[in-house]
């Protein structure tokens, strides 16, 4: 009898170790999709699993950190407030990889201070939202990023217009900022490596239907309606840094290679016209020009390496705080004496 | 009687030594604090037992404030039921100051505020103080002018030089322009009423033997040292009156006392963007391990509510400082008041418990600061402090803080393989001691990893709704929870021999209480026993106290009676028709006469409420 030899990572572990339990939401739904990308791309790239710390809000999307990862620690925390618990986490333990999972409730409404100073601080995490434009634990209400003219299976069209999180990400500088597609694996999988080799704070946006509650045509989060309207600013490649770049094959067209903090790549294969993910103001007027023909436009928004992480902003010991000795925790008998002795002069 | 025309011959008075109260009003933003401040250093370092109290307002510059220094060799702290030296600088409250000064007051006035002060029932002294300040700095005249008072009050009490000195030289460390010019304007401030007013004002200051170990510091930044001398890992804040002073004390001393050999941090400090996101990094640093705290007022635990109920049912530790403020909503923002005990007990929604230190010293201060965080971790779950303004923003006496008597206690976190191995049947919530308390892996070590949740969860902490296991966890956190009781810092208590009238109290009550039973005792003869709690869930030592009187007077600074509602909700049936309440806040550091006479017509009345 022969044993069919399993597959391991470059860290000689089997994908199984990266799996979680089942999933309890509905069959189809896109976040299920999305937890299958996160298993692979943590696979693929052959990051230790007890590195990781997976943190999420609460919502459809903050319910799943149960259905991958089961070797990682993760908090499933209160609605909309995941940024901050993971920002208290980062700042006693730097080594460990945060993976943030959120909805558009979570982030775009009740969570939307937190978002934004997570992003302000550059909280070294990466932070997906898994954004169906609806309230799918509470039965369908529409979330602040439903796009205007947009209608759920039931009720009334939506008529507000949507707040759009990566616009507003690369308002607020943060350095890595994507959206995809629950279902595009391969876009989505090469985005999630590299947001997972960034230092720093990686968005990726990505449109997950709500088969439930907004699967209809008329939703333009549909799965049909987003296969129809999406545009890719560019097809993207992830090499990651233990396979020699040279052995890659060099694409025919235009290119261009995003170097990630960890030594890994993000190859931009240029379809149609040219995007240039250093340029905050072509991001912005790319995810406009989307909207305005509603349209989804999907790829790396916008790439900057150059910022402090909020960690390093603080200056703080190259010891993760939580390893600290006693020693290093209470300053000594002397020290004590000494203040004291200060008071009194 | 003292004049302004030069007097015939100097007058003297019955003279009161070491036991007055000056009231200063004047306007915030002028200055006037390093001159109060000066009066009360000069005055603590010629051994005179002092206490300073400011009453200041939620304003930057302009609107009014009283400063109460409190000359007592009782050592009574209380601000005093009367003023017997009245400083008048401010002009929008000038009328109503003069008003209610009782028969009798010395009236010190800044002359060139040209405002009336017609008390011919009062000795009234004027000064030029503005004028005689611009002669020396024009520029900075308004703030000068207050240490003209500083000055007139040094040389009628006869405050020495060289404590003046002394107490200048400490407020304006290193500013050597500064300490002169301040200097000269007291200098010019004594002679003025040597020469102008000469005559004796009956109260004065006599040099006591001071202890040279003792000092005065802020209840918080004795918190903030504490935290420090805690192991504090993350401090996350966001700044409310009055919890401000103690994050920014932390981040003042953090360089000097807990730099890494290689240079670095060792507390991370993240100015948050509001009380939620404070509370939330809090439970992040706790439940990756470390020692987060923040501070704030009760506005701010409102809105933290939701987090502390989900470090509640996660058993994350983390630490809480809740400097009361006088509530609800906003408030009064600058005054005192003990108004949030109920709201730390029980914070959040659904059914929670938490572990309250109360501090009612500045000593306790700093050991309640530390230990908070060794308590949080053995018990694993929030613990708060509770102090309060009248404690965290006035100067109390410390004669010195004291190391901690034990090791940082980092509680039940298994860090290694073999630690889990030897425990059998591990599950993050199982209570494998009997204690309530279960063991616990942190992110990062790969041991037993689960995903923490505020829904419900069995004892390996998978989701579940069943009703059993949500019975048995909520059982097992109560038992958790109670098991503190006699772990935390018992009750300090003083009892007579005759066990008649107790007193329980807590926090800042500690500064009027001595007075309180001295007013009691000299004015009906009555010997009361005291009982001062400092922590929640109670110590069984406060039941015994309160079996062992006949009445028991809960004494408190809110208008409910937080405390008494707690006592009665937990205690045995048996004792509940013996515990009286008395309760007043109104926003003023408690005056011990207001209290003693409340508690006499409490145990008086036949209205006491009759309890079930």
């Amino acid at each position: 009898m022969s044993m069919r030899a399993i597959k391991l990572n470059v860290i000689d572990l089997p994908k199984a170790d990266y799996t979680g339990g089942p999933s309890s939401l509905c069959p189809g739904c896109g976040h299920d999709q999305i937890s299958n990308v996160i298993i692979q791309a943590a696979w693929e790239n052959g990051i230790a699993p007890e590195t990781i710390a997976k943190m999420s809000g609460i919502g459809c999307s903050s319910k799943t950190p149960a259905y991958f990862l089961g070797k990682s620690h993760g908090f499933n925390t209160v609605h909309g407030r995941m940024p901050s618990v993971t920002t208290g986490a980062n700042m006693v333990n730097k080594d460990l990889a945060f993976l943030g999972v959120s909805g558009d409730g979570d982030t775009a409404s009740i969570g939307i201070g937190q978002f934004i100073h997570a992003i302000r601080r550059n909280l070294n995490m990466v932070y997906i939202i898994e954004n169906n434009g609806v309230y799918g634990l509470t039965k369908g209400q529409y979330s602040a990023t439903v796009e205007k003219g947009s209608k759920k299976k039931k009720g009334a069209t939506n008529e507000n217009p949507p707040i759009d999180l990566c616009k507003m990400a690369i308002n607020l500088g943060c350095g890595f900022v994507a959206r995809s597609f629950s279902g595009s694996k391969k876009q989505l999988t090469a985005l999630l490596r590299a947001a997972l080799s960034h230092k720093g704070m990686a968005i990726i946006d990505v449109i997950s239907p709500c088969v439930t509650f907004a699967n209809n045509d008329e939703s333009y989060r549909s799965y049909n309606y987003v296969k129809g309207n999406e545009e890719e600013l560019h097809t993207v490649d992830y090499i990651p840094h233990f396979t020699p770049i040279e052995e890659v094959e060099v694409p025919e067209g235009q290119f261009e290679d995003i170097n990630l903090f960890d030594g890994s790549t993000l190859r931009l294969e240029t379809l149609g016209e040219d995007h240039d993910p250093g340029n905050p103001v072509a991001a912005l007027a790319a995810i406009h020009e989307a909207e305005e023909n509603d349209k989804h436009v999907t790829g790396l928004l916008y790439y900057d390496s150059e910022m402090k992480t909020a960690d390093e902003a603080l200056g703080l010991t190259d010891t993760p705080l939580v390893d600290l000795s006693e020693d290093e925790l209470r300053p000594s008998k002397a020290a004590l004496k000494e203040l004291n002795q200060s008071f009194r002069a | 009687m003292c004049t302004q025309t030069p007097p015939r011959r100097l007058q003297t008075m019955a003279d009161t030594v070491n036991d007055f109260t000056v009231n200063i009003a004047t306007a915030n933003g002028t200055g006037s604090q390093s001159a109060n401040l000066i009066l009360l250093h000069s005055m603590f370092e010629m051994g005179v037992p002092v206490s300073g109290k400011n009453l200041f307002p939620s304003n930057i510059s302009g609107l009014p404030t009283w400063f109460i220094i409190r000359a007592s060799d009782e050592g009574y702290q209380a601000p005093g039921d009367a003023t017997h030296i009245q400083i008048v600088m401010n002009k929008d409250t000038w009328l109503a100051d003069v008003e209610k000064a009782e028969p009798g007051t010395i009236i010190i006035h800044n002359m060139d505020v040209k405002l009336p002060v017609e008390r011919d029932d009062c000795i009234v002294l004027g000064m030029p103080m503005t004028k005689m300040a611009r002669s020396i700095n024009p520029k900075l005249a308004r703030m000068i002018a207050n240490m003209y008072y500083v000055g007139a009050l040094a040389e009628t009490l006869g405050i020495e030089e060289s404590a003046i000195a002394s107490a200048v030289t400490q407020q304006f460390r290193g500013k050597e322009k500064a300490i002169e010019l301040n200097l000269q304007a007291i200098s010019e401030g004594r002679d003025f009423a040597r020469e102008n007013w000469n005559c004796e004002i009956g109260y004065s200051v006599a040099a006591r033997d001071k202890d040279p170990n003792t000092f005065l510091i802020e209840g918080n930044e004795a918190t903030a040292l504490g935290c420090i001398f805690g192991g504090i890992n993350m401090l996350s804040w966001y700044p409310i009156t009055p919890s401000s002073s103690v994050a920014e004390s932390i981040i003042s001393w953090l360089p000097k006392l807990r730099e890494a050999e290689d240079g670095g941090a060792t507390c991370a400090v993240i100015q948050a963007e509001d009380e939620l996101a404070a509370a939330g990094m809090v439970i992040g640093a706790g439940w990756a391990g470390g020692r987060g705290m923040t501070c704030t007022s009760g506005p701010g635990i409102s809105l933290m509510s939701e987090f502390i109920g989900l470090a509640y049912f996660a058993e994350v530790p983390g630490v809480i400082w809740d400097v009361n403020r006088v509530g609800p909503s906003t408030g009064l923002p600058t005054r005192t008041q003990q108004g949030d005990l109920t709201l730390l007990y029980e914070a959040s929604h659904g059914d929670t418990q938490h572990i309250v230190l109360i501090p009612g010293t500045v000593d306790e201060c700093f050991e309640f600061g530390w230990r908070a965080f060794d308590v949080a971790e053995q018990f694993q779950t929030l613990v708060f402090g509770f102090s309060d303004l009248d404690l965290g923003m006035n100067r109390w006496v410390t004669a010195g803080f004291e190391y901690p008597d034990q090791k940082l206690d980092r509680g039940k976190v298994i860090r290694t393989q073999e630690q889990l191995d030897a425990i059998e049947n591990f599950g993050r919530y199982r209570d494998v001691d009997g204690d309530g308390i279960p063991y616990r892996t942190l992110p990062g070590s790969g041991l037993e990893p689960i995903l923490y949740r505020g829904t419900g969860h069995d004892e390996d902490g998978v989701y579940s709704e069943d009703p059993e296991v949500y019975a048995a966890t909520v059982a097992r956190l109560k038992r958790k929870i109670e098991g503190a009781r006699d772990k935390l810092p018992a009750p300090v208590m003083r009892e007579e021999n005759d066990k008649q009238v107790g007193i329980i109290y807590y926090g800042s009550v500690e500064n009027t209480i001595a007075e309180i039973d001295d007013i009691l005792e000299s004015t009906t003869g009555m010997k009361v026993s005291t009982c001062r709690v400092r922590a929640l869930p109670y110590h069984s030592e406060v039941e015994r106290f309160i079996a062992d009187h006949d009445q028991v007077v809960v004494l408190e600074i809110n208008r409910d009676g937080q405390l008494f509602g707690i006592l009665r909700k937990e205690l045995p049936v048996e004792h509940l028709s013996k515990l009286y309440s008395v309760a007043f806040s109104d926003g003023i550091p408690p005056r011990a006469q207001v209290y003693a006479d409340m508690i006499l017509e409490t145990l008086s009345s036949d209205t006491k409420e009759v309890i079930a």
